[in-house]
């Protein structure tokens, strides 16, 4: 009786580790897809004779959607993020009698940790999801076996120039919103009276309290962030199985891809923390 | 793009070559038999296939990409197992297909899934391939090159558009998989037309369908006649 019990626990220890076994093995597989193929890309995009024409269309598409179709989302949330951030640090600020700390608390706050998070989100929920949506669709269709029988390489041809793009269209979004967040802020204070000094003053005081090494971070952040949204995107949707839709699909690539952006925020907000 | 140039057919080489072919069925779905063919220049192999799956699994151990367990598949001489990712794709820029599942990108415009592999392989300036696809278009009877997304086309012209993607450049050797369902004498007409002009300049040609209508009166045309079944490929009685 006691041998049959013993025999019961190692049994359900045997079950709980196999799904533990699988659990781990089918997240990791993802992750490491996604470092491969980051890597592969960066390798890739440095050999001259894989800017065939075909990428190049495909690059200047990718980049024209996502800057043009994030630039007016991007505007907004950014207007929205100065008239909610900056305009209460200012005017909290000055109430505290710590108004000489307002151009660090923006740098670091506003500039540093929101913007590439919001960047991000926006990048992942305009084009990324749109890009996962269309790969997918193509992948489950037949096509990219198709395009491979013609030689023509998926990897190549939809993966290396819309990751790319999205690393590009992560910089200029996130420069865009950082400078409205700002300059919405600074009207929304001034208008308020909650704040005299010139606009130049305060763009200087945000300026000069901005450490040498966020020079490197904040860049490094929208560029990767960008980056990372493309290759998770793009990945989950070739990735896809006969059995997925759009409805096991969308969900799993907004996952994998808002984890993408914490994961490369957190990553970069701890190893360079100033 | 300078793949292709070590790819250049050698004349003496079969452009397909079948030997001893043994697919592994797990990881391709193709029974795992044994499949020998072999296909020179200007050849033509008419392939009976009641099930086209199958006949799709097998174009896509002509081109490469099914993993072998045994024997080879030789392309222009080159076996596909020797050649690393790069030179594969850019050998099978040398093949016009035609895939039953249409292989269209409806992201584009049809003109450009059809100019797609070319512009991919070939630095053949635009214009010009614009102007064969035209061509090759009008000949098959569509009245240009249609701009429209794929899947807003009708089913016979995107069977056209079809045709003209796979013969256009000069391919060194064309996979059909029925390519003339359902076609009309007069387009049959045109597609044998441009299919004879193929293989006088060098061009092997593999055509799958499901019965014997599938290839209407060419079938004395054909350099060989075989089936496909389960258990592999066999010559038909009389070819």
């Amino acid at each position: 009786m006691k041998g049959l019990r013993n025999l019961d626990r190692i049994t359900m220890v045997r079950s709980m580790l196999v799904h533990l076994g699988y659990f781990s093995r089918t997240q990791m597989r993802f992750t490491l897809m996604m470092i491969g193929a980051g890597w592969g890309i960066m390798r890739e995009a440095t050999r001259l004779t894989t800017w065939r024409r075909t990428v190049r269309i495909e690059f200047w598409a990718s980049l024209h959607q996502a800057v043009g179709g994030g630039i007016l989302s991007t505007l907004v949330t950014a207007a929205l993020t100065g008239f909610g951030i900056v305009a209460q640090t200012v005017y909290w600020l000055g109430f505290a009698g710590m108004a000489q700390m307002t151009g660090s608390i923006l740098s670091t706050v506003l500039v540093r940790e929101i913007a590439p998070v919001l960047v991000g989100v926006i990048l992942l929920g305009r084009s990324g999801m749109l890009m996962l949506t269309e790969l997918g669709t193509l992948t489950t269709g037949g096509q990219m076996r198709a395009m491979t029988g013609m030689g023509v390489d998926p990897f190549i041809s939809f993966l290396l120039p819309r990751s790319l793009a999205m690393t590009i269209s992560g910089f200029t979004l996130g420069i865009i919103f950082s400078m409205t967040a700002l300059l919405v802020g600074y009207a929304v204070c001034r208008v308020e009276d909650a704040i005299t000094m010139p606009i130049w003053a305060f763009l200087d005081q945000v300026v000069s309290s901005v450490k040498p090494i966020d020079y490197f971070v904040i860049p490094a952040k929208f560029i990767f962030s960008g980056y990372a949204v493309g290759v998770c995107s793009c990945l989950s949707g070739m990735d896809v199985t006969t059995e997925d839709d759009l409805s096991s699909m969308l969900p799993r690539g907004f996952a994998r891809g808002m984890l993408s952006i914490m994961v490369i925020n957190v990553v970069f907000s701890v190893c360079f923390d100033g | 793009m300078a793949e292709i140039d070590d790819v250049l057919p050698n004349t003496l080489d079969a452009r397909l070559e079948l030997l001893d072919a043994k697919p592994q069925f797990d990881e391709s779905g193709l029974v795992s038999s044994r499949y020998n063919l072999r296909l020179n220049a200007g050849e033509c192999a008419l392939i009976e296939c009641r099930d086209m799956g199958q006949a799709a699994l097998f174009a896509d151990m002509c081109v490469g990409l099914i993993p072998l367990g045994d024997g080879h598949v030789r392309c222009m001489g080159l076996d596909w197992a020797d050649l690393d990712e790069r030179r594969s794709n850019a050998l099978r820029g040398r093949i016009g297909r035609v895939v039953m599942t249409g292989g269209w990108v409806d992201l584009y415009g049809t003109h450009m899934n059809i100019l797609w592999p070319q512009l991919h392989h070939t630095r053949i300036p635009i214009d010009r391939l614009q102007s064969q696809a035209v061509h090759l278009a009008v000949r098959l009877g569509l009245p240009g090159l249609p701009v429209i997304p794929p899947n807003r086309l009708s089913a016979m012209d995107r069977q056209r558009a079809a045709c003209v993607r796979a013969m256009m450049g000069e391919p060194a050797l064309l996979l059909l998989e029925h390519p003339m369902e359902g076609a009309s004498a007069g387009l049959m007409n045109a597609f044998l037309s441009l299919v004879t002009d193929l293989r006088d300049r060098g061009c092997a040609v593999v055509w799958m369908a499901p019965d014997e209508s599938g290839w209407g009166d060419y079938a004395s045309d054909a350099t060989i006649r075989l089936r496909l079944y389960d258990d592999g490929l066999f010559s038909m009685r009389g070819s």
